[in-house]
């Protein structure tokens, strides 16, 4: 017997180097130069049996400390939520669960069907009224919103929020450098941590494609001047992009309420679990307007009859504006979508319904307001750093003197708790800062264990 | 007159590109032929350009400042481009609702848009007249 996953033995090897004319596998790789061969075998530990695989990945994960062993306050645009059992269990059903794209109408009613509601949840949810059926992530989705304006603008430059994420910043760089887009960072009120309205007029000219915005913004605080930045937006012909958090619509004014041509957003938290920083599902909607939904990426699901007239039936529509019709004309490069992630969003929306989801909204955000409370008492730190509302997420700043953020994490982890995501690379101005995250995972224990524990680390009395 | 059962009405003047162009005082007006209609299929969208949008006349190879719209049926989209240099006048809003007009009525109510040439002495040479353009349409099969 052979290897017991490489199913040719020696034998076998033999019979086909004979059968193509050669007399040893080294002969296959002659055209490589000599000096930048491997020579010797690979020093690589002995097989394991399953067995011994098994003991071995195993003592490995027993490393891992999971959510329920030690509650974890990091977010920064992957969130932690309950997934219900039955989301799993559906999305793993064989009928979505494919490795390839299942989109041919005769035989995908049912995937095309799911994907066409995770589309209509979308609309509903940001009051926007077309959605497709979805992008990578966040990050990629703000990539082509940009794209997206230019192309129905004919303008280059695009309005972004110094305290955006600089991840997403980083991938929105790299989105607008081919075709020449000029990304501009818009100055803050240094205060309230949201947009200085009258940088904004100033920085407003006919060169502006968009406007984009995080709502809530990276840093968690609420821009609650959207109207008035929308208004601006469009008095110079340019379009309003909002990026959001979809959990917290289940307590926010939807964007397409206060004005937003394009939403955009993370829809992770709808029921994809945090598994080392994904699977992400990226949001995309646009206003019903044939100009918009001429330049839409991606794939978009619809709905018809059957030619009886008897029946629905799903299909992809608009696809001359993709890849593999319009070619180098296409709006996107994308060729692919988050289908399963999609699906797993649908189910997750359509379980909690618009009263779940506002309870779950209420729940993160009161959390937050009690996380804010029990840290914002202790001395030596501060909470939230802007004067401005939050939903889940805020920055702490430590102001204990030669405390750095990192220290102060680490005597967190000491004590069994995982603290927020230190932001003071991306935003060295706010000093020794973290940003955390609270969802309904935490519980009002979990919030008062962590207020002792920065207590501690701060040497504070309390 | 016709050619392999397309029309191709006299008096108009055609491009390879399968573009008719008639001419209106100092404008032009200009549309896709019948054969242009017949290859694309049903047309379910018309992109028209910008009025006032400059365009050069098309030359191979193509570049973008000869594109003016582009007409999309279901299962292709087609760059219109440009027979002549100039500036866009006018455009057809009717196709934005009526797109199948480019099907019905490729030489009438199907135009796409009307055009203010800007070299029209040297660039007339390249365009064909109608027996001319018959004759490119079989050289085609």
């Amino acid at each position: 017997m052979g290897h017991p996953y490489i199913p040719n033995t020696a034998e076998t090897r033999q019979q086909m180097l004979r059968e193509i004319g050669v007399a040893s596998i080294d002969e296959l790789f002659v055209d490589i130069p000599k000096k930048i061969r491997l020579t010797h075998e690979l020093n690589l530990p002995q097989a394991m049996s399953e067995l011994e695989v098994k003991r071995h990945v195993q003592a490995m994960l027993s490393k891992n400390k999971p959510f329920t062993q030690m509650p974890s306050f990091l977010g920064g645009g992957v969130w932690p939520h309950h997934v219900p059992a039955h989301v799993r269990s559906l999305v793993q059903r064989s009928e979505f669960l494919t490795a390839y794209t299942p989109y041919q109408p005769e035989v995908s009613q049912g995937m095309l069907q799911a994907l066409f509601e995770y589309q209509s949840l979308i609309c509903e949810l940001t009051a926007m009224d077309v959605a497709n059926a979805s992008m990578y992530d966040w990050a990629t989705a703000v990539g082509e919103a940009a794209l997206m304006c230019a192309r129905v603008t004919g303008r280059r430059k695009v309005l972004v929020p110094e305290l955006m994420s600089s991840e997403r910043y980083a991938v929105l760089q790299n989105y607008a450098a081919g075709p020449g887009l000029e990304p501009v960072k818009l100055d803050y009120d240094w205060s309230t941590g949201q947009l200085d309205l009258s940088k904004l007029r100033a920085g407003l000219n006919e060169d502006v494609a968009c406007v984009y915005v995080e709502n809530p913004s990276y840093l968690g605080f609420l821009e609650t001047g959207v109207d008035e930045i929308a208004d601006a937006a469009h008095k110079v012909g340019a379009l309003f992009v909002v990026g959001v958090n979809p959990i917290s619509l289940g307590l926010l004014k939807a964007p397409g309420d206060y004005g937003a041509d394009i939403v955009v957003g993370e829809g992770q938290p709808l029921g994809n679990p945090v598994s080392f920083g994904g699977p992400t599902l990226g949001l995309f909607a646009c206003r019903d307007d044939p100009k918009l939904l001429r330049q839409i990426p991606g794939r978009i699901i619809g709905m018809t009859t059957t030619l009886d007239g008897k029946a629905r039936g799903y299909t992809m529509v608009l696809q001359t504006r993709e890849q593999h019709i319009r070619r180098e004309r296409a709006t996107s490069n994308i060729c692919s979508n988050e289908a399963l992630c999609a699906v797993a969003a649908a189910i997750y929306l359509t379980s909690l319904g618009p009263r779940g989801l506002r309870e779950l909204a209420e729940i993160c955000a009161a959390n937050a307001s009690y996380a804010i409370e029990k840290l914002g008492a202790i001395d030596g730190l501060e909470a939230p750093i802007f004067n401005a509302p939050h939903f889940n997420e805020f920055a702490l700043r430590c102001t204990q003197p030669k405390l750095k953020i990192e220290k102060f994490n680490a005597a967190l982890l000491k004590q069994g708790i995982q603290g927020g995501k230190p932001i003071r690379k991306e935003f060295p101005e706010f000093g020794e800062t973290a940003l955390l995250c609270l969802t309904e995972l935490h519980t009002k224990a979990d919030i008062d264990r962590l207020a002792d524990a920065a207590a501690k680390a701060v040497g504070a009395k309390r | 007159m016709k050619a392999g059962g397309h029309e191709i009405p006299e008096g108009l003047h055609y491009t390879k590109d399968h573009e008719w162009i008639k001419f209106e005082g100092n404008l032009v007006r200009i549309g896709v032929t019948d054969y242009a209609q017949k290859q694309l299929g049903d047309v379910v969208y018309v992109e028209l350009p910008e009025v006032g949008k400059s365009v050069k006349q098309a030359t191979e190879p193509k570049v973008k400042e000869m594109e003016m719209g582009a007409v999309e049926s279901i299962k292709a989209v087609s760059a219109v481009y440009s027979p002549l240099s100039g500036r866009v006048k006018e455009t057809n809003q009717t196709l934005q609702d009526r797109p199948e007009l480019i099907n019905t009525a490729p030489y009438g109510e199907g135009w796409i848009c009307v055009l203010e040439p800007s070299n029209l002495q040297v660039e007339q040479k390249n365009l064909m007249n109608a027996a001319a353009y018959a004759e490119f349409l079989k050289g085609l099969k």
